[in-house]
C-alpha cells in the first residue's frame, strides 16, 4: 500500500499518538532482557531490543486466560476483546503469529484466541540488534511475511513505515505522516533485503532433509543422550512463539455454586502434559524425558511442516537462551542429529 | 452448604505457617463464611475431641511419641492436609537428617543438650506416620494455594489439581527474567511449583522450599549450579539440602 517517513526524533510522538487511540503493547526493558508490555511512558519503548522473554502471542493468547465463569449451572464467557496496537514485532515473530493464526483457526476456530487477534493491529519492525542465539536467517525462509498491518524499518535518519492493510491505513490515516521519498523507500528495502545476513547463528541444513532425518531417528538412542540433562521444566515450550498447547482447569469459587474455567500455557516437555485418565487411574503416554524431548523436536522439525508450509520454528533462539541446561537449542540438536 | 469443621495441629515446626494464616486478607475472611474453626492454638483456647472435617497438620514427624497423637487426629478427621513444608516434606527440620544427633543437639541447645525430651529421630513428613490426603506446600505455606485447595475441598472435590511441574513453568508464565540470565543461581528447575514463583520475581533465587518435583534431575541441577551458577562442586551438592534433604539421592 503506502510508505511513510518518520524522522528519528518523531518516533516517540508517533507512538504517543497511537497511545492516544488505544493501548500500545511494545518491547520495553526488564532486567537484562526485554518484554512486550503496555506502554505507560513512551520513553520506555525499545525498538532496539534483541528479543523478548515471552513472544508477542501472549497479547492474544495470555499465559493464563479465564474462559468462562459459572454460577447456578449458568456459564458466561469471559471473552472481552480489547483493541490494541502491537508495536515492534520482529519478522520471525510475525511469521510465528501467522502460524498460530492458522493453528487456532483450522478445523476448530478457537474464539478465545481469534477474538483477541482480530482486534489487534500489528506494526512490525526490523531487527536492529539480533539476539545472540537467533537463527531466523536460515529457517522458515519460504514462509511469506504476512499477518502484520504495517512495518517499521530503521534507516539512517529515521524510519520508513510501510502500511500493508486497510486496518493499518485506518490506524494512521489522521496522523499526518509524511510520505517516504524514493530514496528512503529504497534504503529501507535494502535494509530488509540483507537483514538475514546479520543473524548470528546459521542452521546449515534444508528443512526437507532435516525433517526426513529427524523422523528417521525416531528409534535412535540419540534422544537419551540429548535429553540427559533435561529438567522437564517446559521453558523451551513456554517461550516459543509457535507453541500453542494449553491445559484447561475448572475451579470452584468461594460461593456455594460458582466457579470458573481457565486455560494456561502448557508444554510437551512437562510430564503431566502427556498424562491422561484411564478408567479411574492415569496413564502417561510419554513417560520418560527422552520421549518428551524427542516429541518437541518432531513437532518443531517434521510433524507440522505440511500444515504450515514450513517447520514450526522461526529461529528466534528464545528456547536456546531459556534452557538452563542449554540443551534446547534447535541448531545444536538438529546438527547433532544430521551428523549422526 | 453446612460449615466445614476445621482444626489446626502442630508438631515439629516454628508455627510460621499458622502465623502466616493470621496474616490473611480478604479471601481468607470470605472462606470463614464456609468454615468453622474448632481448634487453632495460635488464635483460640478451645480444643476438640470431636470429629473434624479437615485437619491441618503443621510440623514434621520427628519423635516416635507423636505417632499416637497423629493417629488420633487421623481417626477423627475426614480429610488430613499436611500444612506447610515441615509437614509435607520434613521441611527445614530435615537439615539435620544427615548429621549425628549429639552434634546437632549440641549445636542448637549447647549446655542443655542432654535434656531427654530433646532426643529426636529423623525429621520426616507426617505421611511417614499417617495417611495424608493433600499437602499445602511451602515454607511458609502459600496463602493463595491454601485458599485454592481449601475452596475445592469444601466443595467436596476429592482430588484437587495441583501442579507436578517445576517452578520454572510459573516463572516463565509471569515473564520473570531468569536468575541465571542475571548471573545468579536458582533451584527452580527441580523445585515443585504451585507457589506462583514469587522468589525469582522478587529477584532472589528459588530455594525449593516446596520440595522437589517427582523426577527431579538432581545431577543436571548440580551441573547447572556449577557451570552457570558459579558454585564449587561441594556447594552445588549441598545447595539442595536446606528444604529438600528428604528428596536427595543421598537421603
Ligand atoms: S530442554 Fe531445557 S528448557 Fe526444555 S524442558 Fe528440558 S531443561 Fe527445560
Ligand atoms: S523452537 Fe526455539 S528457536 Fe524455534 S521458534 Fe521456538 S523458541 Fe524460537
Ligand atoms: S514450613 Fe516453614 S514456616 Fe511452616 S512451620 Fe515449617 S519452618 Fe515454619
Ligand atoms: S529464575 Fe529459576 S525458576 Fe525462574 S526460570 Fe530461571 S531457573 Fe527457573
Ligand atoms: S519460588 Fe521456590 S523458594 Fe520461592 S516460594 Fe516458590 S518454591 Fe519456595
Amino acid at each position: 500500500m503506502s510508505g511513510y517517513y518518520i524522522p528519528s526524533e518523531g518516533l516517540q510522538s508517533f507512538a504517543q499518538s497511537l497511545m492516544a487511540k488505544m493501548p500500545v503493547v511494545a518491547p520495553v526493558a526488564k532486567g537484562k532482557r526485554f518484554i512486550f508490555d503496555q506502554l505507560g511512558d513512551v520513553a520506555e519503548l525499545r525498538l532496539d531490543y534483541d528479543t523478548t522473554v515471552l513472544p508477542p502471542k501472549k497479547v492474544f493468547f495470555p499465559p493464563k486466560q479465564d474462559l468462562l465463569e459459572f454460577d447456578e449451572g449458568k456459564a458466561t464467557s469471559c471473552l472481552d476483546p480489547q483493541a490494541k496496537v502491537l508495536l515492534g514485532v520482529h519478522p520471525y515473530d510475525i511469521k510465528a503469529i501467522s502460524m498460530t493464526d492458522k493453528l487456532f483457526s483450522d478445523n476448530y476456530a478457537d474464539s478465545n484466541y481469534l477474538a483477541n487477534r482480530e482486534v489487534a493491529v500489528i506494526i512490525g519492525s526490523n531487527v536492529q540488534t539480533p539476539y545472540e542465539r537467533a537463527f531466523y536467517g536460515s529457517i522458515a525462509q519460504d514462509l511469506e511475511l504476512v499477518g502484520h498491518d504495517a512495518f517499521l524499518t530503521k534507516i539512517s535518519d529515521g524510519y520508513v513505515l510501510d502500511v500493508v492493510t486497510e486496518k493499518g491505513e485506518k490506524l494512521i490515516a489522521d496522523l499526518g505522516l509524511a510520505d517516504a521519498s524514493a530514496e528512503q523507500t529504497s534504503e529501507a528495502e535494502g535494509v530488509n533485503a540483507k537483514a538475514d545476513e546479520d543473524c548470528p547463528v546459521k542452521l546449515p541444513f534444508a528443512a526437507g532433509d532435516v525433517s526426513e532425518k529427524v523422523r528417521n531417528s525416531f528409534k535412535s538412542e540419540i534422544w537419551d543422550e540429548l535429553s540427559k540433562d533435561c529438567f522437564s521444566c517446559g521453558s523451551c515450550n513456554l517461550v516459543c512463539p509457535t507453541c500453542y498447547c494449553f491445559d484447561v482447569q475448572d475451579e470452584w469459587g468461594l460461593g456455594a455454586s460458582n466457579g470458573k474455567r481457565y486455560r494456561r500455557w502448557d508444554g510437551c516437555l512437562s510430564s503431566e502434559f502427556s498424562e491422561v485418565s484411564v478408567q479411574g487411574g492415569s496413564e502417561n503416554f510419554r513417560e520418560n524425558r527422552a520421549e518428551r524431548y524427542r516429541h518437541r523436536f518432531m513437532r518443531k522439525t517434521a510433524y507440522l511442516n505440511d500444515k504450515l508450509g514450513a517447520p514450526a520454528c522461526v529461529g528466534c533462539g528464545r528456547c536456546a537462551g531459556a534452557c538452563t541446561a542449554d540443551i534446547a537449542d534447535p541448531v545444536n540438536t538438529i546438527t547433532r542429529i544430521m551428523e549422526s | 452448604m453446612a460449615k466445614v469443621r476445621c482444626a489446626w495441629f502442630d508438631f515439629t515446626s516454628c508455627e510460621g505457617c499458622q502465623i502466616e494464616m493470621t496474616n490473611f486478607g480478604a479471601p481468607f475472611l470470605q472462606l470463614l463464611d464456609h468454615v468453622e474453626i474448632v481448634e487453632f492454638r495460635e488464635v483460640m483456647k478451645e480444643t476438640t475431641d470431636e470429629p473434624i472435617d479437615i485437619a491441618f497438620i503443621e510440623g514434621s514427624f520427628s519423635r516416635e511419641e507423636d505417632r499416637a497423637r497423629l493417629e488420633s487426629i487421623r481417626e477423627r478427621a475426614g480429610v488430613v492436609i499436611a500444612f506447610g513444608a515441615c509437614a509435607a516434606t520434613g521441611g527445614i527440620n530435615a537439615l539435620k537428617n544427615h548429621m549425628d544427633m549429639d552434634d546437632y543437639k549440641k549445636c542448637v541447645y549447647g549446655d542443655d543438650s542432654n535434656m531427654p525430651h530433646l532426643d529426636t529421630q529423623k525429621a520426616m513428613p507426617i505421611s511417614a506416620a499417617i495417611k495424608v490426603d493433600m499437602a499445602i506446600n511451602g515454607c511458609p505455606m502459600s496463602r493463595d494455594e491454601f485458599v485454592r485447595i481449601v475452596t475445592q475441598v469444601i466443595h467436596g472435590t476429592e482430588k484437587v489439581y495441583v501442579p507436578s511441574y517445576p517452578v520454572c513453568v510459573e516463572c516463565k508464565l509471569r515473564e520473570t527474567v531468569c536468575r541465571y540470565e542475571e548471573g545468579d543461581h536458582c533451584l527452580g528447575p527441580i523445585a515443585l511449583a504451585g507457589c506462583g514463583a514469587p522468589c525469582p520475581a522478587d529477584g532472589i533465587p528459588c530455594e525449593a522450599c516446596r520440595g522437589m518435583v517427582v523426577d527431579a534431575n538432581q545431577e543436571s541441577m548440580e551441573k547447572v549450579l556449577q557451570e552457570n551458577g558459579g558454585m564449587s562442586e561441594k556447594r552445588a551438592k549441598d545447595k539442595s539440602r536446606m528444604f529438600t534433604a528428604n528428596f536427595r539421592s543421598d537421603a
